[in-house]
């Protein structure tokens, strides 16, 4: 009994093999038809995934979106400051994204221009980025007594310092120019390196290195707020936040609520009108190979009626047919999608700039939906049951 | 004759036509509804965007330096410009004057306050809080006659209130106490919003009676009452202050009619490389077409025209991040918008390709009958046409149902439906039809009639 069933599964590879060797032109059609559906398949899957990812970073685009205070902002009559050790404690990534944290001291000082003129008080803002220790201060251990002679910071060359736009025009400074900041009694000069404008508060700052206004302003280690840039879905942020509120039970960590909460509204629009537009154009391009396949499973009729004719029963002609399908779905899925990922990966680069990274899940993905559509356009090929031999022979149908 | 043939092919074999027509309708719905989408959606996020607030800040030209830690300004209230809130309404007189969504004035001080007028006796008795004058939701009287409602309500959107915002009409005349000894009576609001760590701080509740007292440079005492209508939640400096009228804030900082920042909340096309360049630079042409287009800059630059003696700076945290991020996404969108209208295509290309195949005999019967390649390309194309006009039609009228319908979903709001999507998508349908028939067409018109008609 075996031998009969090799010779079969022999025979059946044979006919599945001339099936596809007996046109060119038209394995040539089908392989386009599934090859350009498993490509944009692959290709939207893939940017559709990084696209979310992406824009959660996006976001950063807003800046600092949490922020850590002390709990009152104003003790008597100073400004409340919160020891900068805390920026070592916080938790420096999200997922992949790393977080960024810049903490801030502020003081109002005395500013002069490098052409003397009126003194204005400006505020001081002291900026340190995480983990940048700045590397051209040489740190003096502080002295007990901030009077003694000796108490200032060693820099080597002119300490450098960044005027928001409304100082710079008060003081007709700038950049390269030098000019002199007062804080109880203190005097230092700094060199203009550059000019910001933001529209916020940085407009009317003079910001130099943290250590400075806080040897400067006798704040040793004192920070007024650290701002951190969280990347991440809502939810992450939502997440992040919290561990922070926990980790320092004393202090004011809020989420900045107009950024978060537009980001949150935005990032859920947008993911939307993605997965909604996506799966719009999966569905018809699954119908588009669809359409194309049917087209030509149906030019199979003489096929099928000679195959009945020579006694093939419906069930083992279908089998043939949908394997055939299935192997040309593979073949083409494979081609597609692979093309597809590298389609996504120019598309990524094209609209954020960086290439989408390829997600493996995408491959398999494609694949396995190409030989599903590939199988189902198959299907009509049961109406051919129906089909008497003779009439097929006959040119009728 | 011509159009017996085609309308007896329809008549013929209406399944099969309906089947290809349903094909046809159901790509052409997919792109109506994708272009429909793409081409609103760079509105309905831009609206999505002013949920960021205002983008725009406008402060006096001769200001001092605003000495601002943690939102609170430590400039003496002698210090720095005014600007005057009567020429507000000039803002809707702008060219882009639709584009201005809301704006509202801000006059800040620092104040005392307290639950009882017993804790106020000297200057600095009580609490020291930021006491920020405002509109909470203001209905502005414009010159033409309308009204538009405006205020901080609109400009910072995710502000949340428990309660309500103060009324700005004053319910009753309130005493001002001028000194220990005199006092008079002035018309003002006299209800006021508490910041919630403030609320918390305390102890105040919804109802409440509270005392606020400014310490005025002539020494004189002025104490404003007020009663609290809700408790402000924002996530920013605001959580600490009490939010008052701007009218009462004026008065009591001896301001009238002035306030010191503005902040105004623009409907704005995302800067490009144009809107970037030096204003300078341009020649006349290009500066009519920056100054009608409603760039951030050109609606700074008419503000500024018709607010003598302001500065008027872009926020550029809110308007850059949102130009990026708009720009982007609407790229984004266009690409799976293309996407999508390559997926219709090849359906609607692949079903006319089907159509046209499987009337080989009907082609051989009437080239037997003495038919050119000509005439049954011409037979045949039209009736294709046909279809993908109907097939159109029935498409587009589907995808602005399902646009709407998207719309209405993610937005809130359906997209207008299109003249030009409807034309597009018509133009799409013919093309991708003749396209899809061209090849097997011209493969027809090789064909020899005679093996044709025998079945081979």
């Amino acid at each position: 009994m075996a031998a009969p069933h090799t010779t079969n599964r022999a025979m059946f590879w044979r006919i599945i093999r001339r099936l596809f060797g007996a046109n060119r032109g038209r394995l040539f059609v089908m392989l386009l038809a599934l090859g350009s559906g498993a490509a944009v398949t692959a290709a939207l899957l893939n940017l559709q995934i990084d696209a979310k990812r992406r824009l959660t970073f996006e976001f950063r685009a807003f800046g600092p979106n949490v922020i850590i205070s002390p709990k009152v902002p104003v003790a008597g009559d100073l400004v409340a400051t919160m020891n900068d050790s805390i920026m070592d404690a916080i938790p420096k990534s999200v997922g992949p994204y790393r977080v960024e944290a810049t903490s801030f001291l502020y003081a109002i000082a005395t500013v002069r221009g490098p052409r003397g003129g009126v003194p204005v008080n400006a505020i001081l803002a002291g900026k340190r980025g995480m983990g940048i220790r700045t590397a051209s201060v040489t740190m003096i251990p502080p002295p007990t007594d901030p009077d003694a002679p000796g108490y200032d910071l060693v820099v080597p060359g002119d300490l450098p310092c960044t005027l928001g736009v409304q100082v710079a025009k008060q003081l007709d400074a700038h950049v390269g120019e030098t000019i002199s900041i007062l804080i109880s009694g203190r005097k230092r000069t700094c060199k203009v390196s550059s000019l910001v404008e933001t529209g916020g508060p940085e407009d009317s700052q003079v910001t130099v290195m943290l250590d400075f206004v806080q040897r400067l302003a006798n704040r040793l280690w004192g920070i007024s707020d650290v701002e951190i840039m969280v990347p991440g879905t809502p939810k992450q942020i939502n997440d992040y936040v919290s561990t922070l509120q926990k980790q320092f039970p004393d202090l004011d960590v809020r989420p900045v609520r107009q950024f978060t909460e537009a980001q949150a509204k935005i990032y859920g629009r947008i993911s939307g009108l993605l997965e909604f537009t996506v799966a719009l154009v999966l569905v018809l391009t699954a119908l588009c190979v669809m359409a194309a396949m049917t087209n030509v499973a149906m030019e199979r009729k003489m096929d099928v009626g000679l195959m009945k004719a020579i006694g093939g029963s419906m069930r083992r002609v279908l089998r043939l047919f949908l394997v055939e399908s299935a192997l040309l779905g593979l073949a083409g899925g494979a081609i597609g999608a692979a093309a597809g990922i590298f389609l996504s990966i120019a598309l990524g680069k094209a609209v954020f700039g960086v290439a989408a990274r390829p997600r493996l899940i995408v491959y398999p993905v494609a694949v396995a939906l190409t030989i599903l559509v590939a199988i189902i356009s198959a299907y009509p090929l049961r109406r051919l049951a129906a089909i008497r031999p003779a009439s097929v022979f006959r040119g009728e149908a | 004759m011509f159009l017996r043939l085609v309308a007896d092919s329809f008549g013929r074999r209406p399944r099969h036509k309906l089947l290809t027509g349903a094909a046809l309708a159901l790509g052409m719905g997919v792109a109506t509804a994708a272009l429909s989408v793409s081409l609103d959606v760079g509105d309905r996020l831009a609206k999505e965007f002013r949920s960021l607030g205002a983008n725009l800040l406008v402060t006096p030209q001769a200001d001092s330096l605003p000495l601002e830690i943690g939102g609170v300004d430590y400039r003496p209230v002698n210090a720095g410009a005014y600007l005057p809130e009567a020429d507000l309404p000039k803002l809707k007189t702008i060219f882009w004057h639709n584009n201005i969504m809301a704006f509202s004035p801000v006059l800040e001080v620092s104040a005392n306050v307290a639950a009882d007028s017993s804790e106020l006796t000297s200057s600095n008795a009580g609490t020291k809080v930021q006491l920020i004058g405002t509109w909470g939701s203001h209905p502005l009287h414009l010159e033409d006659g309308s009204t538009f409602a405006t205020g901080i309500e609109k400009t910072n959107p995710w502000f949340r209130i428990e309660g309500r915002w103060f009324s700005e009409e004053s319910s009753q005349p309130r005493r001002v106490n001028v000194g220990p000894n005199g006092h008079y009576y002035v018309d003002a609001p006299n209800e006021c919003v508490a910041g919630v760590n403030l609320a918390q701080r305390m102890k105040l509740g919804l109802g409440q009676q509270m005392l606020a007292n400014v310490p005025d440079l002539e020494k004189m005492q002025k104490y404003a009452p007020c009663t609290i209508t809700g408790i402000l939640s924002s996530g920013g400096p605001e959580d600490d202050a009490l939010l008052m009228p701007l009218l009462s804030v004026q008065q009591l900082a001896g301001k009238p009619g002035q306030y010191r920042k503005l902040y105004v909340s623009a409907l704005t096309k995302p800067e490009d490389a144009f809107a970037k360049r030096d204003v300078k630079s341009f020649t006349p042409t290009e500066y009519d077409r920056w100054f009608c287009t409603p760039y951030i800059s050109s609606i700074a630059f008419q503000i500024q025209q018709e607010l003598p003696g302001t500065d008027v700076r872009v926020i550029r945290r809110v308007a850059e991040g949102e130009g990026q991020i708009l720009t982007r996404v609407q790229m984004l969108l266009w690409l799976v918008t293309g996407a999508a209208l390559l997926a219709a295509a090849l359906a609607v290309g692949a079903s006319a390709a089907a159509s046209v195949i499987e009337r080989r005999t009907e082609i051989g019967l009437m080239k037997a009958l003495g038919a050119g390649s000509g005439t049954v390309g011409f037979l045949l194309a039209a009736e294709q046409l046909l279809l993908a006009f109907v097939g159109g039609g029935v498409g587009y009228a589907l995808g602005i149902l399902l646009a709407r319908l998207l719309g209405e979903k993610i937005f809130g709001v359906a997209p207008e439906p299109s003249l030009i999507v409807f034309l597009v998508v018509v133009a799409l349908a013919a093309g991708v039809t003749i396209l899809g028939s061209a090849l097997p067409l011209r493969r027809a018109s090789r064909y020899e009639p005679a093996p044709i008609l025998r079945g081979e």
